[in-house]
């Protein structure tokens, strides 16, 4: 693989990307409303599939003369698509503002804006799920948002793994045909499943017949096709489509084509944050190996066709309101793919796909795709080797994933052990099993640190003074617990609550999502929805889980600690006098501060005094939330996944026991300890993150650790870093990840960013454009531990 | 003396190390040196003596010291002074500091306890990793020494020691049966320059080598001569440890480590003066490091780790 090359055609398309201009785009928002206007009578299965058909039949489109693979949402790359069934009244609210916010800003034309408040937003203002959920339901949702964000209220479910092997095998018109066929037969209630189906179908197969069309065309066209590779590679394309729009792929080329359709035809349905490929290097091999055991393709020309797949998954971004753009900064769209990792039988699996796939990451190092890389026990020393190597290259991928930890988690949620072994990661760093299974990662964050803070002052927040409604006003707070067991049982008796009011109001978000937007192009590639006739909202999946966020379990656990230590325990300091520091925001408690930062075990340095505070109380709430089912009958069950959000999330947090100041930022990652508190190194960290079970972060858990880069230098140091890994497989970590990057060029990077432009950095489970993140979260990004300096 | 309460005097334990040995490693650095390097690079292990040391970055100046035992602090405007002459319980006056500015540069422990700090990484050291015993000069906490190794031995552990050989051979031979890896430093070959910057003879360094490179466990040495510009890194004297020690053993394992500029910082926190405290050299680069290597292999080595 070594001799491989990023040709030209590649580098000059990763140029395009940054020189082109991002704007916020209201075509389909338009074709998607008179759809419905004209539609009116029909049920809403219908009104949908109509809407994505006439989109896929008239989006404007277009073709790069260098491409080898086609197909975008917008003619335009990047651009963020308004999506009026999720939700139109936070656009109305903040459209002047996208060209000027802070995280994830969009170029608008005001033509659009105007067009959009006279045509667009009136339809929708009692229609979309925004606006029905913000109607029925955000008394309960808003009573409890201090301690609780309710996820997806304004735009349709992702986060899903699609069943891409059948989509290749059967493609669009084969997927018609089985849903024509279960048409004939079913009863009543199920036709409009299966017509809308059809409907979507029909969309799909025109949709990539216009691509077909356009490059034809365009290899006509002399002042486009100016040159021979130019026209030859227009022709291809034309082929490639006008094949696989009616039958399923004859090679590796048009196997990529036909599953790059199916992501881009998801997010044209849905406008989602991740749809995930999953395990490409298994589902596209057998084209790939007839391909070169014919001679017909050679390693270095399935590259050039994989980097221009990971070329297409960064022309995707996901444009969400501003408060939703601080909580997943820097355009997170979680086009996720899993190498490695066990087979069927539960043997190493690995081949080229997998090394091409590092290769293309190696030369690229762009946000997308979201690479991972699954480990386990059998993992050679080579691929390992690779892929630390890739890593060392600093865009912060592949990110690694257990099997040893992940796949009993997956077990205990109920899922088959041939589904556990096959999994998968969505979005950032979700589980999920393959084309079966509707997630519902991050239905809800729940701040723990929030609260705890509430609990200890009686309900009291701290920032606002506002006494908290749902907080038992009963319970004494921090001045008058006698003893830990009481702050405790306090804390224990606030976490019910809010679990049980949590609960609801996820309800009533997912009823909303059955109601408004049912999903049949999905449908069609989430088994056995397409078999029973039920839309995958509606619980057509085989697995039903939602996973519920805890945030973060670092500060709750040094914040116990402290308590427990200097209160309780040796006495330093009397209850009232912890809670006067907190509530002046340790002005004035400067010693008490320092003595907590140094005199208090801390979360990451393998200590269980604190750790284990932290495992019970994951634990507890883990137990607590299992008694629940979801609306669709299936677990909810606990991630430890920030995303960015431990940045807002620690902006609503007072001055907390752990020492941390008011408003200033959490513990990054999710499994990660609080930034510069973790004082005995890597190891230390892994330790203590071993001591939470599996199972409290079956839905993902995110584990981010950042390296000099002189830490790579040599093969000798690479060889250490693989036994890291395999210390981590050992300790059943489900994820880790790393920055491999130098303080002083994030500083330089912040202070000129033009220069620094195309420097990628993992933020959470993904990577960003470092210039592209807001002030504070490079700041975060900055203070995070490094290892490596010796 | 019963053995469980014999107690090692050790000034760091740190996780994660990355040199002197394979894979991951915990280094045990115990206190006390019969050297006194020019260019030491842990000065804090010098001394064998536990005593209070104060870092002026850490201290709020609470004054909760000076407040609490003013017998044993006080002040010199923004300097904390330290009354060595204090008889009282220090331990008690170290507890009153929020910050851990005012502490102990070094501790106590029994072999038990090291061994349970050990074990926290025990997971590392299956896949080539292992612990490493480094100083001051750990052999002259013979006894101490003797005992942790043979418990890591039992736990399967890989060990290796870091040695100036300053020591009598009979405690070496105590300690070889335990030890996977001995990295023995031979600083410099000429022995009045030995002593003017290390302000020992290299005679019994001398002898002890040669009992090493002439013992079964002649394979388990690696010498070692750190560069450190002006004082060692001489094209004279890296050749004549080069043939001395491949003329007695010419497999002889033979590394030469990089100066490491760093070491100034520590210096501060101790009364020794660093051997560059005007113009600190940078470590040498590549090329430098090649020619220093030639060197080696012109005068005999055959066996040169690089890492």
């Amino acid at each position: 693989m070594d001799d491989l090359i990023m040709t030209q055609r590649i580098s000059k398309l990763k140029e395009k990307i940054h020189s082109n201009v991002r704007y916020a785009s209201i075509e389909q928002a338009k074709i998607i409303t008179d759809t419905y206007r004209a539609n009116e009578d029909k049920p809403k299965i219908v009104q949908r599939a109509l809407a994505l058909k006439a989109s896929l039949n008239r989006i404007e489109i277009s073709i790069d003369p260098d491409e080898l693979i086609v197909g975008n949402r917008t003619a335009g790359i990047r651009y963020g698509v308004v999506f009026p069934e999720g939700g139109t009244t936070w656009v109305d609210e903040e459209f002047e503002k996208l060209p000027t916010r802070a995280q994830d800003p969009f170029e608008v034309n005001q033509e659009d804006i105007i067009y959009f408040r006279e045509n667009i937003k009136p339809y929708w203002e009692t229609k979309s799920l925004e606006d029905v959920i913000q109607e029925r339901y955000s008394n309960e949702i808003n009573e409890i948002s201090t301690v609780v964000k309710i996820n997806q209220k304004d735009h349709a479910q992702g986060h899903i793994c699609p069943d891409s092997k059948t989509w290749l095998a059967k493609g669009p018109q084969g997927l018609l045909e089985e849903a024509e066929s279960y048409l004939e037969n079913c009863p009543e209630e199920k036709k409009d499943f299966y017509k809308s189906v059809i409907i979507t179908m029909e969309g799909a197969i025109t949709f990539i017949e216009r691509y077909a069309d356009l490059a034809n065309k365009l290899s006509n066209d002399s002042t486009i096709a100016n040159t021979e590779e130019r026209k030859i590679s227009l022709i291809k394309i034309a082929e490639n489509c006008q094949h696989i729009s009616r039958k399923s792929p004859e090679t590796f080329h048009e196997a990529v084509q036909l599953l790059w359709f199916l992501f881009v035809i998801l997010q044209m349905e849905s406008n989602a944050s991740s749809f995930s490929p999953g395990r490409i290097d298994k589902f596209l091999y057998p084209y790939y190996k007839k391909d070169i055991d014919n001679g017909t393709i050679t390693k270095q020309d399935a590259l050039e066709i994989v980097e221009s797949l990971w070329i297409k998954f960064n022309q995707i971004v996901y444009m969400r309101n501003s408060h939703s753009a601080k909580f997943f900064a820097g355009f997170p769209i979680g086009f996720n793919i899993a190498l490695g990792g066990l087979d069927e039988k539960g043997n190493d699996f690995l081949n080229d796909i997998s090394y091409l796939c590092l290769k293309a990451q190696e030369h690229l190092g762009m946000p997308q795709p979201n690479l991972s890389v699954r480990l386990h026990e059998k993992t050679s020393d080579e691929f390992i080797e690779t892929a630390i190597k890739v890593v060392a290259r600093g865009s912060g991928m592949p990110q690694f994933f257990n099997d040893k930890s992940v796949i009993p988690a997956l077990r205990e949620q109920g899922i088959e052990y041939v589904d556990a072994l096959d999994y998968a990661i969505v979005g950032c760093v979700e589980l999920t099993t393959q084309g079966n299974n509707l997630g519902w990662s991050d239905a809800a964050m729940f701040n723990l640190n929030k609260l705890l803070e509430l609990t200890l002052t009686g309900g009291v927040d701290l920032l606002t003074s506002k006494k908290e409604k749902y907080i038992y006003s009963d319970q004494g707070d921090l001045a008058t617990f006698s003893n830990f067991a009481e702050l405790e049982s306090a804390f224990a008796k606030n976490m019910d609550r809010y679990i049980g009011l949590m609960i609801k109001a996820c309800e009533y978000v997912e009823s909303a999502h059955i109601e408004i937007l049912p999903t049949a192009f999905l449908s069609s590639v989430i088994n056995p929805c397409l078999s029973e006739g039920i839309d995958v909202t509606a619980g057509g999946a085989k697995y039903n889980l939602s996973g519920i966020q805890m945030i973060q379990v670092a500060n709750l656990a040094d914040s116990l600690a402290a308590i427990k230590l200097l209160v309780f325990d040796e006495k330093k300091v009397s209850g009232a006098e912890f809670l006067e520091a907190l509530k002046s925001n340790f002005q004035g408690y400067e010693p008490l501060r320092q003595m907590i930062l140094n005199r208090v075990p801390k979360y990451g340095n393998d200590n269980d005094y604190v750790d284990n505070l932290g495992t019970r109380w994951a634990e507890y709430f883990k137990n607590r939330l299992s008694l629940y089912k979801n609306y669709r009958g299936g677990n909810y069950h606990t991630g430890m996944y920030t995303v960015s959000a431990h940045v807002p999330m620690g902006e609503v947090v007072g001055a907390s026991p752990d020492g941390r100041f008011a408003k200033e930022p959490l513990a990054d990652g999710g499994m990660s300890p609080m930034y510069g508190r973790d004082l005995e190194g890597p190891t230390a960290v892994l330790k203590s993150v071993s001591k939470l079970d599996k199972n409290l972060t079956s839905n993902g858990g995110l584990l981010n650790m950042k390296f000099l880069p002189k830490f790579f230098e040599n093969e000798e140091s690479i060889k250490r870093f693989v036994s890291f890994l395999r210390a981590f497989v050992e300790l059943e970590i489900p994820h880790i990840q790393f920055n491999v990057v130098n303080r002083q060029d994030l500083i330089e990077a912040q202070k000129d960013p033009d220069r620094y432009r195309s420097l990628t950095i993992r933020v959470a489970g993904y990577t960003a454009y470092f210039t592209e993140l807001a002030t504070a979260l490079q700041d975060e990004i900055i203070a995070r531990t490094s290892y490596g300096e010796f | 003396m019963d053995q469980s309460s014999i107690q090692g005097t050790i000034f760091d334990i740190q996780r994660f190390s990355t040199h002197d040995g394979e894979g991951i490693r915990t280094n045990v650095f115990l206190k006390g040196c019969p050297l006194a390097c020019v260019w030491c690079q842990n000065p804090e292990g010098i001394d064998p003596k536990i005593e209070p040391i104060w870092l002026p970055d850490k201290c709020i100046y609470c004054k909760a010291c000076s407040d609490y035992a003013p017998a044993a602090i006080s002040w010199d405007g923004d300097n904390l002074v330290i009354n060595y002459a204090y008889q009282g319980d220090w331990s008690k006056i170290i507890e009153k500091c929020p910050t851990t500015a005012l502490r102990f540069n070094a501790g106590k422990m029994t072999v038990l306890q090291l061994i349970t700090e050990l074990k926290k990484d025990e997971v590392f050291y299956k896949f080539g990793g292992g612990v490493t015993f480094s100083g001051g000069e750990p052999l002259i906490q013979i006894d101490f020494l003797e005992l942790a190794l043979i418990a890591s031995k039992q736990r399967g552990w890989n060990t290796a020691i870091e040695t100036a050989l300053n020591v009598s051979w009979s405690s070496i031979e105590r300690v070889l049966p335990y030890v996977d890896t001995l990295f023995a430093d031979f600083k410099i070959f000429d022995n009045h320059e030995h002593m003017k910057h290390t302000f020992v003879s290299n005679n019994l360094i001398k002898e002890n080598i040669g009992h090493l490179l002439t013992s079964e466990f002649k394979d388990k040495v690696i010498i070692r001569t750190p560069l450190i510009p002006i004082y060692t890194a001489t094209k004279e004297n890296i050749s004549m440890i080069a043939k001395y020690i491949s003329k007695i053993y010419p497999e002889v394992k033979y590394e030469l480590l990089n100066y490491n500029p760093l070491a100034i910082s520590k210096y501060p926190f101790t009364n020794l003066t660093y051997c560059f405290s005007d113009m600190n050299p940078t470590a040498y680069t590549n090329e430098e490091m090649l020619y220093f290597q030639n060197l080696a292999l012109e005068s005999g080595i055959r066996n040169l780790v690089k890492i």
